[in-house]
């Protein structure tokens, strides 16, 4: 199992390196500058600005500087549009945001979503079924952009329940049509997923053995189906990650929840490399880590893996 | 020796009979995507869009970056859905016709994805044919890049390429195709493993046939079957991508427009009291997923022999 992770580690590790180096080189291939503006600037500022910024430097010196920066210190450097932040200010205002709002959306999905599939293959082929199999067709054409307009709509606009957008920690009607909007399509998903794998299980041998046995159903279905009719959920649960976190941008900016998708949309419309650059690495970052985590569980979980 | 009469009789009736027509796999997988009411469904639904974006500029009576004066700056009033007026589906703020714009963002739409799709099916299939055939360290070393390629968060570059390079069209397509490939190699490796194993395969080695023409004849054949049902389901996938970019209003630029770009804008102004503009675009938008996945699901029933 440890070596299984440091296995596993040694491919994150050079596959971020990768993450890192890549985007470095397409910011600087990319044309203009971070200080290229409509009137240029006079070329001594120009020279001073690149020196302060360490632009000056011969490429390589720039990527192992900044990769080592961020290995050492956690630090991404300075932000090239707003002067007095650096691109750790700005991460960090917005990824509590973005964190609080996506652990709930991911808790919503599945555990809904695995609820949901589950009840829908005990009860196969009935209005409960029917009912789940309709709502995951639906969700799956309702993605976060088109939810996101649709919620304003019915709970602003119509019902005046919930403010229409805006964040406050300490006030759960701010969180609530984030997490519906983000969670719903992946929830859908999930449920599809768990379906067809628990209708598979339940006509597995073991469950009728149990069956045979004289097992109550609730027993049957928590104690042998479940575990095993996870383990396909388990491993959309990574893409599902990533997409969650890419969906998050829509929710930042369309409930203007201030998360660190909303960073993002700016520095890429402000032409800010450096936030851009370090919001990606480190949802990057992320995404690996996260995956070699479900990776673990399905591991802990399905024994026929062994490492 | 006796002759058992009756059975010789039986036996000839039957070789005199004509020749029973031999159903192949592709007729049989017609037959039972025919008789699926849901895939015949999108069927239908696909046909309706792909009519609406090839002619529906023909019923239009204003183009798509025409405004029309009387209108703009009162949408709200004035730029509603009505035959009079020839905005079949309303005008935006600028009182653009919304029916044309509708129109051309199918027309966009569409084109994504099917682009899209048609990458991952050319540079998808070759690199996962290449890797399960060969299979060893070419093998490894090609599916360890996809591995990842995978691993990166894919809708964050693609942001970072079009804010660095210009937000053409070209540049969307290309990195819509830049991603779409990967899954899809991984899906033909797989089933490549499983086919080169087989006798036939086997046979053409042993007489000297070249891994390449092996590969063309033999192989890629026998996944057409998984890279349709693939490629069709990933064409609602590149839309869905399209149209989040082009939300976040990083996509196709005006006058060129989209539905994610439509929705986006309609969206903006639901507080307006302009639902049509967030109303119509997401028909289609709709209409056009609801198509695709009903026929992916459709041909996945009719072409996968698990289910025979």
């Amino acid at each position: 199992m440890i070596v299984y992770i440091l296995k596993r580690l040694a491919i994150a590790i050079p596959t971020l390196l990768l993450l890192i180096v890549l985007s470095f080189l397409l910011m600087h291939a990319a044309p203009g500058g971070p200080f290229t503006q409509e009137r240029g600037l006079p070329p001594e500022v120009l020279a001073n600005l690149n020196a302060k910024y360490g632009l000056d430097q011969p490429l390589w010196r720039q990527i192992t500087s900044y990769v080592w920066g961020i290995v050492s210190a956690f630090d991404f450097g300075p932000s090239f549009v707003y002067k007095d932040r650096s691109v750790n200010d700005i991460i960090a205002q917005g990824f509590p945001v973005t964190l609080t709002y996506g652990f709930l959306s991911f808790l919503v999905a599945v555990l809904v979503g695995v609820t949901l599939g589950a009840i829908a293959a005990v009860r196969h082929n009935t209005v409960i079924d029917y009912f789940a199999v309709g709502l995951s067709i639906g969700a799956q054409v309702l993605p976060n952009f088109v939810m996101a307009p649709i919620l304003v709509l019915v709970f602003t606009l119509a019902l005046h329940w919930l403010p229409g957008g805006g964040w406050r920690f300490n006030d759960p009607h701010f969180w609530v049509m984030p997490v519906i909007a983000l969670s719903t399509s992946y929830m859908a998903s999930i449920a599809r997923i768990m379906r067809s794998s628990m209708l598979e299980v339940l006509t597995s041998n073991h469950i009728r053995t149990a069956r045979a046995k004289g097992l109550s159903g609730l027993r049957i279905v928590l104690r042998h189906a479940l575990k095993p009719a996870l383990l396909p959920v388990i491993s959309y649960l990574g893409p599902a990650f990533v997409a969650m976190i890419t969906g998050s941008v829509i929710v930042d900016i369309y409930f203007s929840t201030g998360g660190i998708g909303k960073a993002f949309v700016d520095s890429a419309l402000n032409r800010d490399y450096a936030v851009m650059m370090g919001i990606t690495i480190l949802v990057g970052a992320l995404t690996i880590l996260f995956n070699l985590v479900v990776d673990i569980i399905y591991g802990w979980i399905d024994p026929k893996i062994r490492y | 020796m006796v002759i058992d009469s009756q059975k010789m009789q039986s036996l000839a009736a039957a070789t005199a009979r004509e020749d029973i027509a031999g159903r192949s796999l592709w007729a049989d997988a017609r037959r039972r995507f025919l008789r699926n009411k849901a895939a015949l469904f999108g069927l239908l639904l696909l046909v309706f869009v792909v009519f609406f974006a090839l002619f529906g500029n023909s019923l239009a009576r204003w183009s798509n970056d025409e405004i029309d004066f009387a209108v703009m700056g009162q949408a709200a009033e004035l730029g509603g859905p009505s035959l009079e007026t020839g905005h079949y589906f309303g005008t935006d703020d600028l009182g653009r016709d919304l029916f044309a714009r509708t129109v051309q963002g199918t027309q966009i739409s569409l084109a994504v994805g099917i682009i899209g799709s048609a990458i991952a099916v050319v540079v998808g299939t070759l690199w996962g044919a290449t890797a399960g055939y060969f299979g060893g360290r070419i093998d490894n070393l090609m599916m360890r890049t996809v591995d990842i390629l995978l691993a990166i968060p894919y809708m964050f570059v693609l942001i970072l390429l079009l804010v660095m390079y210009g937000r053409s069209i070209t540049m969307l397509f290309a990195g819509v195709g830049l991603i779409s490939w990967l899954e899809m190699s991984r899906i033909v490796r797989g089933q490549t493993l499983s086919l080169k194993n087989r006798d036939y395969i086997e046979a053409a080695r042993a007489i000297g046939v070249p891994a390449r023409t092996i590969i063309r004849r033999h192989i890629l054949p026998n996944l057409i079957g998984v890279v349709t049902v693939f490629a069709t389901l990933l064409v609602p996938n590149m839309i869905l991508t399209e149209s989040f970019i082009s939300f976040l209003g990083l996509g196709v630029q005006e006058p060129m427009t989209s539905l994610g770009a439509l929705i986006s804008e309609g969206s903006g102004t639901i507080a307006y009291g302009t639902l049509w503009q967030l109303a119509f675009p997401l028909l289609f938008f709709v209409t056009t997923l609801f198509g695709f996945f009903f026929v992916g699901d459709g041909l996945r029933d009719a072409l996968d022999p698990k289910d025979r």
